[in-house]
């Protein structure tokens, strides 16, 4: 789909409100005394003020602990051809505990009456629970931030460049890569029509009733890409583009020369060498594959969609103990204390820690949405299960296991709630696999092994409910004495969580890792997170691999 | 119908959703704020959540949440541009219009073609019934009582109950600034106020090797009886203990109402030409339903697929370009209708509306209680639903994934096991034409079309009314340790 051709004359006539469009403030008004007046920065100490009025009032209606979030949350979407659109919303949420049971509320509105009514409604919503059996809410301690301030750091912030540069960077790239062949295009995600960016800024207050003040400004970038190509007399081929998956970055996720662990090169040579694998593919014969077990050579995009799959969800202590049930399922770690520290849940390679202070992470953050600075935490360390992704509350239901380990009570950090609208609940962190020793990457694995399948890419696996057993299906090659030879088709892989990580036979080395966003699905009503996944490439040994959608 | 909520700490005047006078009202000072002469549009949407969700049988977090979106699109002499707000004060608005302008005249892009399309018919003013005072007025209190009654038979049996109860609220309009003659513009759709609400739990015992699940959604509450659903959740899961693992293979199946619908969701998604941009394209593969199909005996005789907007059951929200009256997609087995915009209608078929996509529906049953297909069985498997359900072969209907929650081995005409969960490998259509018997319709648990995040106007109502089936030759591809 060409862009309509970029009109010079719009653009100098429109150069004088380049300007307007970058520097004139949005007033979004709130009321923090008697007036309307446009909001203020996050960093303003009367929304401190702001927020002790939902604090005492839920306190008043018999809160034990309360904790207020406001967001006000900035999104613009740029697409070639031409639309730039803008959202800005401002929303405030409060959460109260009453005899161990949790109430929420929140709405749109920053004034002092709405959070006297957002303060009692929280208290109200959990007093009304409270009636029921009695319930405990032991909540991991933590240094008590006050007053604390942090703005996410990005070499450029995407709202602060003109969305004229971004849109002309948007059209030089599908130009650039027009000129590599005239089948190829950059599209959308679904591929319906141009490609374009995604930027999002929150910036947000979180106080609580012990005393912590915390704001931050978050930034998260993203690019609506993918590459398509539509050789004469071939079906469309898709594929997407993983540098531009989510991050906590700023308008240099697009224009950096290279990102450590994400890309080693411009964009433009990142889209030109996925053309380039289109090419070379279309040079591969197709085959069916032989159904049978293979050694299996991943790259670091299918490793983390592995881990996706299983590991991180399998290693969030409010889904292990089945508060998940009734929605995406529980986990495949049934007996969370007993196998803390004890269950190998993979091979001696297999190191996975947790943080949320990754730069770039899409879950980065300086504080949590209990206050708590994320640590950084081993989940998984030599395939022994080590620790749990939790929040403040579920940090608590593991005291006694942590204490009888000898480590400290803390929560590891996963407080989150995408907006102040949606309660906190636990959500995943920035997870990532340790690499492996010796410098090798997926080529080097490809060269090394006789007989095997090449992974290259998959859709996310589809996991059943226990994220325990699951079937990858994608770009997958055969491969014969180092090379690969033929594209599979209709093939997919099996595996069971267990012993497709104890099937580890090598990690690739720490120039083979690659950071990539991912967007997790969680709760009743269903909320949306994003995190990031670092992994090596990776060869396990003998998976099962299969026809897709063969019957019995 | 009031949206005033009832006292309680609500009462210092905030309004859960907008009425009509409110949304016209915004609407109008939108317009207001326009500068140009260029046609304005908005399109307003407000939602409200009460809810309550529960697990190891103790409620985890009871919430009352609300929020707006004001979506603000204006035209100028080069284009158009949009903006976003939930903010309804002056200056908010005036920000927004502001912002939807500067777009517009940096970026505006000529994308709307001027139309080929003649006026909209007169819009049918039937409302369909998607409001319930029963859901909106449920109060924080009575929906604590009814948990703390729905969780208690479970704890009695030391088992564990996890659930979801949540009563929904949403209202719409979109209103433009430019009217031509007729009694609406194509864009504008007449303010729209409706409720759901849904009940869902899933009850466990305490080592985590048996599951039962319960779930039904509807508009209006008081159609929903909680307390059987407890009760069909905590029978599942006790008879669901001591699972055996059998080998996967060809099993004759009876499907429960649920397990009907999860499988029957991507076939009614398939209902249509094809989507708006590609509607000549269409779908040629053999297994999928498409034009080429028109007319043709699809599946068993006995299947109809139809939904009649009035039905107080399966009440949507109006579609305007759509022909809102009753619509059947598939009639006693044979393809009759399929899904289309207006755009295809008035080019190809000389009709100046759309057809409805099944996005609820009503499936003809028959008369054979589940019971009875169990005494009729000699060997078989009984699924209380399906999870995870994908198309591993788009553009086939082939799909694919695991039974969940309650699966038992029938031998002989009774129940005998309880049997451990399989993956499957299959196609609806293959279902529907390998029928034995056929139970009486019910409504099942779908969740609302849920576009909040991108454009909260496209939220639809979804409801369904699905028979339990019997069908043979049902393919299990895998055994699964998943519980």
């Amino acid at each position: 789909m060409p862009f309509p051709p970029f009109d010079r004359r719009r653009f100098v006539k429109g150069l004088g409100y380049a300007i307007a469009v970058a520097t004139v403030p949005r007033p979004l008004l709130v009321r923090l005394g008697r007036s309307w007046e446009p909001v203020p920065p996050i960093q303003d100490p009367r929304l401190k003020e702001l927020t002790a009025r939902a604090l005492e009032a839920a306190r008043t209606a018999g809160a034990i602990y309360a904790d207020v979030r406001l967001t006000r949350d900035r999104s613009r979407s740029i697409h070639g051809g031409g639309t730039c659109s803008d959202a800005e919303n401002l929303e405030a949420g409060v959460r109260a505990l009453v005899n161990g049971y949790w109430g929420f509320a929140s709405g749109p509105i920053w004034s002092p009456d709405e959070m006297v009514r957002l303060g009692q409604e929280a208290a109200h919503q959990a007093r009304s629970n409270s009636l029921g059996g009695s319930r405990e809410v032991d909540l991991a301690p933590r240094p008590v931030v006050t007053d604390g301030h942090w703005v996410m750091p990005v070499q450029h912030d995407p709202f602060e460049v003109s969305p004229f540069e971004i849109m002309d960077f948007l059209e030089g790239e599908a130009t650039a890569a027009a000129r590599v062949g005239p089948h190829y295009e950059l599209r959308n995600r679904q591929a319906s029509s141009g490609w374009g960016a995604r930027f999002y800024l929150q910036a947000k207050v979180f106080a609580s009733s012990d005393g912590a003040y915390c704001t931050q400004q978050l930034y998260r970038s993203t690019g609506d890409v993918s590459v398509t190509a539509q050789p004469p007399g071939e079906p469309l081929v898709i594929r997407g583009v993983p540098a531009l998956s989510s991050a906590g970055m700023g308008w240099e996720l697009f224009t950096a020369d290279r990102i450590p662990r994400v890309r080693n090169h411009s964009l433009r040579e990142e889209i030109r060498r996925i053309m380039e694998g289109i090419e070379e593919d279309s040079r591969l014969p197709l085959k069916p594959v032989d159904v049978g077990r293979y050694d299996a050579v991943c790259s670091a995009l299918v490793t983390q969609a592995l881990i996706f799959g299983t590991l991180t969800p399998a290693t969030e202590l409010d889904r292990a103990l089945g508060y998940e049930a009734n929605a995406d399922g529980t986990t495949y770690i049934t007996d969370p204390f007993r196998m803390l520290g004890t269950l190998q849940v993979g091979g001696p390679l297999l190191t996975l820690a947790a943080d949320r202070s990754t730069p770039g992470g899409a879950a980065t953050v300086q504080w949590d949405d209990d206050g708590v600075v994320p640590p950084e935490c081993i989940l998984v360390k030599a395939g022994v299960l080590n620790d749990f992704q939790t929040t403040r509350e579920s940090a608590g239901w593991l005291k006694e296991r942590y204490a009888a380990l000898g480590r400290p009570w803390r929560s590891n950090g996963c407080a989150r709630a995408p907006s102040a609208i949606a309660p906190p609940m636990q959500f995943a962190a920035n997870v990532a696999a340790a690499p492996g020793r010796e410098a090798l990457d997926y080529e080097d694995f490809v060269a090394g092994t006789t007989k095997g399948i090449a992974v290259e890419d998959i859709d996310e696996p589809s996991m059943d409910f226990q994220a325990s057993s699951g079937e990858g299906h994608g770009r997958l090659y055969k491969i014969e004495r180092g090379k690969k030879v033929a594209r599979l088709f209709s093939a997919a892989f099996l595996f069971h969580a267990s012993e497709f990580w104890k099937s580890l036979r090598s990690l690739g080395g720490e120039a083979s890792l690659r950071r990539y966003g991912w967007e997790e699905d969680k709760g009743e009503p269903e909320q949306k997170c994003q995190y990031s996944l670092t992994a090596p490439a990776a060869v396990v040994g003998q998976v099962a691999f299969i026809e897709r959608g063969r019957k019995a | 119908m009031s949206v005033r909520s009832p006292a309680g700490p609500r009462s210092s005047g905030a309004d859960r959703i907008l009425s009509a006078d409110q949304c016209d009202a915004l609407a109008r000072r939108i317009f207001a704020l326009a500068r140009g002469p260029g046609e304005t549009r908005v399109s307003i949407v407000s939602w409200w959540n009460g809810e309550l969700r529960w697990a190891r049988n103790r409620v985890s977090l009871g919430g009352d949440r609300q929020n707006l979106s004001v979506f603000v699109r204006r035209f100028t002499d080069v284009g158009f541009g949009d903006a976003w707000t939930n903010q309804l004060d002056d200056g908010a608005l005036e920000a927004a219009v502001r912002a939807a302008e500067r777009s517009a005249q940096l970026f505006g892009s000529v994308l709307e073609q001027p139309t080929t399309l003649p006026p909209l018919p007169p819009l049918d003013a039937r409302q369909p019934p998607v409001w319930s005072d029963a859901t909106f007025n449920l109060p924080t209190e009575a929906r604590g009582d009814m948990v703390r009654a729905l969780i208690a038979p479970a704890e009695a049996k030391g088992m564990l109950s996890a659930g979801f109860l949540e009563m929904h609220a949403g209202a719409r309009a979109q209103l433009s600034s430019r009217r031509p003659a007729g009694p609406y513009a194509p864009w504008d759709e007449p303010y729209v106020a409706w409720t759901q609400a849904e009940c869902s739990m899933t009850v466990r015992n305490a080592s985590g090797t048996a599951s039962g699940w319960a779930g039904v959604s509807s508009y209006d509450w008081s159609r929903i009886d909680a307390p059987g659903l407890a009760a069909r959740a905590l029978e599942k899961c006790d008879a669901s203990q001591h699972p055996v693992a059998l080998e996967p293979g060809r099993y004759t199946v009876i499907l429960e109402p649920q397990a009907v619908a999860d499988l029957m969701e991507n076939l009614v998604g398939t209902l249509r030409r094809a989507d708006a941009g590609t509607w000549f394209l269409g779908y040629d593969d053999a297994l999928k339903l498409s034009r080429q199909k028109l007319g043709l005996k699809v599946v068993d005789e006995r299947i109809t697929i139809s939904h009649d907007a009035m039905d107080p059951r399966l009440g949507i929200l109006n579609e305007p370009g759509m022909d809102m009256g009753p619509v059947t997609w598939i009639d006693h087995g044979v393809l009759t209708n399929l899904g289309d915009w207006r755009g295809f209608a008035v080019a190809a078929l000389g009709r100046n509306l759309g057809t409805r996509l099944p996005t609820g529906y009503r499936m003809t049953g028959g008369e054979t209680s589940i019971s009875e297909m169990i005494r009729t069985t000699r060997r078989g498997l009984l699924v209380t639903r399906l999870s995870g359900v994908g198309l591993p072969l788009d553009p086939t209907l082939v799909e694919e994934g695991f039974t969940r929650d309650g699966l038992w081995l029938i031998e002989n005409g009774r129940i005998t096991k309880a049997v451990k969960n399989f993956g499957f490998t299959e196609s609806p259509l293959f279902v529907l034409n390998n029928l034995e018997q056929l139970g009486e319709p019910v409504p099942v648990y779908r969740t609302v079309w849920d576009a909040l995040e991108l454009m909260p106007s496209l939220d639809q109502l979804t409801p369904a009314i699905v028979p339990p089936l019997k069908a043979h030759d049902f393919s299990f591809t895998s055994l699964i340790d998943a519980i």
